[in-house]
């Protein structure tokens, strides 16, 4: 082909201005893709730590009063897989250290049906045994069979449970779980806190959230109902715009990029006046002359979209060991998008760029240009 | 047969002082194997002739052929294929393309034209312009002004045209080497190409068969 040979050998004859209109394209790309990779990396690292189930309604009680046993048992007719739970915040003893942490007081039998255990045994039935979540368990190196001191009970330790991050239920990591027996005789306490309701059918969800509101703040208000699938989809939109806000950041550095091929490509139609005058006189036709310089910013596009790419994939890497301090989400395939994405973008804006040129230099009139010097 | 035909060719340029007649009525008939110098004091039209019969410009009036092709309302891409095919043209300023080799330049018009065996026919325009193989990978700017020219020459004769159009081909170079260039064209004229030159040089004219003599856009006489 041989405008593309006239291409290379047109960039090779002012290197220091052709490697100046990559590097501008290098920047733009490398800003594309270390931020969209970083974007997606903490949006894959924090949908990692938030515990989000959708298929989860949660019922918190309006105002101070916790959900009576009454109104317990009419969420679980709408919806029998409902698990009440009871909780509090108090001082625990674990080998003589004293911690602040949350307590919660559940059915034995609803226990395995919401949380994973790491080892030993979940509650029997109106057990005054305990389990404990997984950093309390590390923070204090915790085995089963040691016991806990609450208040003036010393509960046996019996499982420790898996980690399960941030939740917007309950958050067990942080916690110390009671058989409902054990924590109503020990915080005298009655009706719940708040009721999962876990539902088969997550189409179904949005309408047994709206029964359950209908039938008990019939009366008045006493309940109010979170749909876990909400509070997921505000979170991803969060992200959604976090990610597009850096994408807009590394855009505007491509757009500068393109502005400085859109000017080198400019300064090299005039410089080039006179051969372009030759080339259309011996029988060169204007499309030819389009193709030559769309091939020049072309060739500049995918160099600097490329390295860009690459070193952005680098810079990603360094962010995410960093700070993220987790390498993995760098190989995502959601990750790996950002690479093409970027060199994509660098080709689109240099080409972009180099349209108006290509087609200033066809118009170029042959005598005309012949004559100039 | 006549390569090129002229009927009444008038060639107004509209300038902001006002209008300037460059080409005035002009009619004339160049057959084929014809070697024709056009001469004339500067700014009596012979570049406008020139260009015009290479189809670099059109005619504001009158009629134009070549090779018995009416090139008259013909567009952009019709007319640049013609000079591609039909036209070669070699330039005071030799005006080769700078990043091609020599070898290069002479194939360009031939790849242009989508021919598979430039290779080996540049290689032979080379010789028969009498350059030394060893120059084909040279750059123009490698290459002395006698040199560029038979490049040049070679190049315009490339896709086999019927004419030649060379404007002051011999106006950068000493008196030697231009004479060296003119028995260049004058063997490929014997060789059966039409050349339509302009010169303003009486000695380079004598190697012509004819001579156009313009003044005020006029063709004053034949010779």
């Amino acid at each position: 082909m041989i405008f593309f040979e006239f291409a290379k050998r047109n960039l090779a004859r002012h290197k220091f201005r052709s490697i100046l209109a990559v590097v501008g394209i290098v920047i733009g790309v490398l800003a594309i893709t270390a931020l969209g990779i970083l974007g997606n990396s903490v949006r894959l690292s924090a949908s990692e730590q938030l515990h989000l189930i959708g298929n989860e309604l949660v019922v918190f009680p309006y105002g101070d009063v916790a959900i009576s046993e009454d109104n317990f048992e009419q969420i679980e007719k709408i919806a029998a897989n409902s698990i009440p739970v009871q909780s509090g915040v108090d001082k625990v003893i674990f080998n003589e250290e004293t911690a602040l942490v949350a307590i919660y007081g559940m059915r034995s039998e609803d226990i395995p049906n919401l949380l994973e255990k790491e080892e030993g045994q979940f509650l029997k039935h109106g057990s005054s045994n305990c389990l404990v979540g997984s950093r309390i368990a590390d923070d204090y190196e915790l085995r089963v069979g040691e016991r806990a001191t609450i208040k003036t009970q010393k509960p046996r330790i019996v499982g420790v449970l898996k980690e399960r991050g941030i939740g917007f239920d309950i958050n067990p990591d942080n916690a110390v779980i009671l058989s409902d027996k054990l924590f109503s005789s020990l915080y005298n306490s009655s009706g719940y806190n708040l009721v999962i309701v876990k539902v088969d059918d997550v189409t179904e969800l949005e309408k047994i959230g709206e029964t359950i509101e209908d039938r008990l703040n019939k009366k008045e208000q006493v309940v109010v109902v979170m749909e876990m699938k909400m509070i997921v989809e505000g979170i991803q939109n969060l992200f959604n715009t976090l990610s597009l806000f850096l994408l807009g950041i590394g855009s505007i550095s491509l757009v500068v990029a393109g502005v400085s091929i859109l000017n080198v490509m400019m300064m090299s139609t005039v410089e080039r006046t006179k051969e372009i005058g030759v080339m259309r006189a011996i029988g060169t036709s204007k499309k030819g002359i389009v193709q030559m310089f769309l091939f020049e910013s072309l060739i500049l596009g995918a160099i600097g979209g490329v390295i860009g790419a690459f070193l952005g994939f680098g810079v990603g890497y360094l962010v995410d060991v960093l700070i993220l301090k987790e390498a993995s989400y760098l190989f995502a395939p959601s990750s790996l998008v950002y690479l093409f994405l970027g060199i994509a973008f660098g080709i689109g804006t240099s080409v972009i760029s180099g349209l108006y040129p290509a087609w200033k230099a066809s118009k170029l009139k042959p005598i005309e240009a012949l004559r100039y010097e | 047969m006549n390569v090129v035909e002229l009927v009444e060719v008038t060639k107004v340029y509209e300038l902001p002082r006002g209008s300037i007649k460059a080409l005035d009525n002009v009619s004339a008939t160049i057959a084929a194997g014809d070697f024709v110098s056009i001469m004339g004091p500067s700014g009596s039209g012979k570049t406008t002739l020139l260009n015009i019969i290479g189809c670099l410009d059109t005619p504001t009036s009158g009629r134009i052929a070549i090779g018995g092709e009416n090139v008259s309302g013909l567009d952009d891409e019709e007319l640049t294929k013609i000079r591609r095919d039909k036209i070669g043209f070699v330039f005071q300023q030799f005006n080769l393309i700078p990043t091609l080799t020599a070898l290069e330049n002479i194939a360009y018009p031939m790849r242009l034209k989508g021919l598979s065996e430039y290779e080996e026919r540049s290689k032979e325009l080379m010789r028969s312009v009498g350059l030394n193989e060893e120059l084909g990978e040279n750059k123009p700017t490698e290459l002395s002004g006698g040199e560029q020219q038979r490049v040049a020459v070679a190049r315009a004769l490339a896709n086999d045209p019927d004419t030649i159009l060379a404007d002051e081909p011999t106006g950068n170079l000493d008196s030697k080497t231009s004479k060296d260039i003119m028995e260049l064209l004058k063997e490929t004229n014997e060789r059966g190409t039409t050349i339509i030159m302009v010169t303003h040089d009486p000695l380079v004219a004598s190697y012509t068969k004819r001579t156009f003599r313009l003044v005020d856009g006029r063709i004053e006489s034949f010779a």
